[in-house]
């Protein structure tokens, strides 16, 4: 019986299937290659996105910037405050305006107002917060009452105001087209003499 | 389970205010001005666009009283008044 095998194109079978081993090898490792990839996409996305994000958040905070903005008159959004007060501090503090309503580039005050109702002086300290997240890189306070302790004596009671201004540059975001509402919080804690929020970049 | 471009895990980093704290009104000095404002912003809805002038008159309150650093008021977004 013939042997069906041809020395001739056994050789070259072999090296077909060498070939075939090798593209094959390389298709696999590209396939790995892309799942990797895609896994990667989410963090150097985010690394991107952090440097891109911080650069236009430290941009935000100029005089020039406030001397010269103008405000988008046709976006309107609805700022609404919150006020909290650590269980250890003893302050009757809350916002003396449920809402305000500003455009983008316009400056705007707001106050809170604080109680001390205890025969003895106590001194506070503030932080505060921005939500949504994304937007409270576009929230740029000009003055307020926060992150410096507040000294309030027996029974007083004082106007806490904060004067700030949406970056005009949010109405340009398109992740926040729709965004009408900011919340802005406040929390006092009460503060031991000399004590000071560990804040970074604040001195 | 979050969606896969989710910041969940970065915190809010809160910002210092640009020209730092305004020091209490322990003697409300500027009181009449702020009621002035709250009135103003009572009786148009909450729209600060229409209570600015008050704004401004309670800014300049603090800054004739030592109660904040004084600036020309077109660098805290006052211009527009005061092209008027």
């Amino acid at each position: 019986m013939k042997s069906h095998r041809n020395p001739h194109t056994e050789s070259q079978q072999e090296e077909w299937r060498k070939r075939n081993k090798t593209v094959l090898t390389y298709i696999a490792a590209a396939g790995v290659g892309m799942i990797g990839l895609s896994y990667a996409a989410v963090p150097l996305y985010r690394l991107y996105c952090q440097a891109r994000l911080g650069g236009t958040a430290v941009a935000g905070h100029d005089a020039e910037k406030v001397e010269s903005m103008t405000p988008v008159k046709d976006r309107i959004l609805k700022i609404t405050f919150n006020a909290d007060v650590h269980a250890g501090l003893q302050w009757n503090f809350r916002p003396q305006q449920s809402e305000v309503y500003v455009s983008p580039g316009e400056t705007a005050l707001a106050f809170y107002k604080a109680k001390n109702p205890t025969d003895k002086p106590v001194i506070g300290i503030s932080t505060y917060n921005v939500v949504p997240f994304e937007a409270g890189q576009y929230f740029n306070k000009i003055q307020c009452f926060c992150f410096e302790e507040q000294r309030l004596n027996p029974n007083e009671e004082v106007d806490m105001p904060v004067f700030f201004y949406i970056d005009p540059e949010f109405d340009e975001d398109p992740r926040m087209a729709r965004v009408d509402t900011i919340t802005l919080s406040y929390t006092f804690f009460e503060a031991k003499e000399g004590q000071k929020l560990p804040l970074p970049g604040y001195s | 389970m979050s969606t896969a471009m989710n910041f969940g895990n970065k915190v809010f980093k809160p910002r210092a205010p640009d020209k730092g704290a305004f020091p209490l009104d322990h003697f409300g000095e500027c009181k009449n001005f702020k009621d002035k404002y709250m009135n103003c912003l009572r009786e148009n809805s909450y729209e600060n666009s229409m209570c600015r002038e008050q704004s401004k008159q309670y800014l300049e309150c603090r800054m004739d009283r030592q109660l904040m650093t004084k600036e020309p008021l077109q660098k805290l977004g006052f211009k527009d008044l005061l092209d008027e």
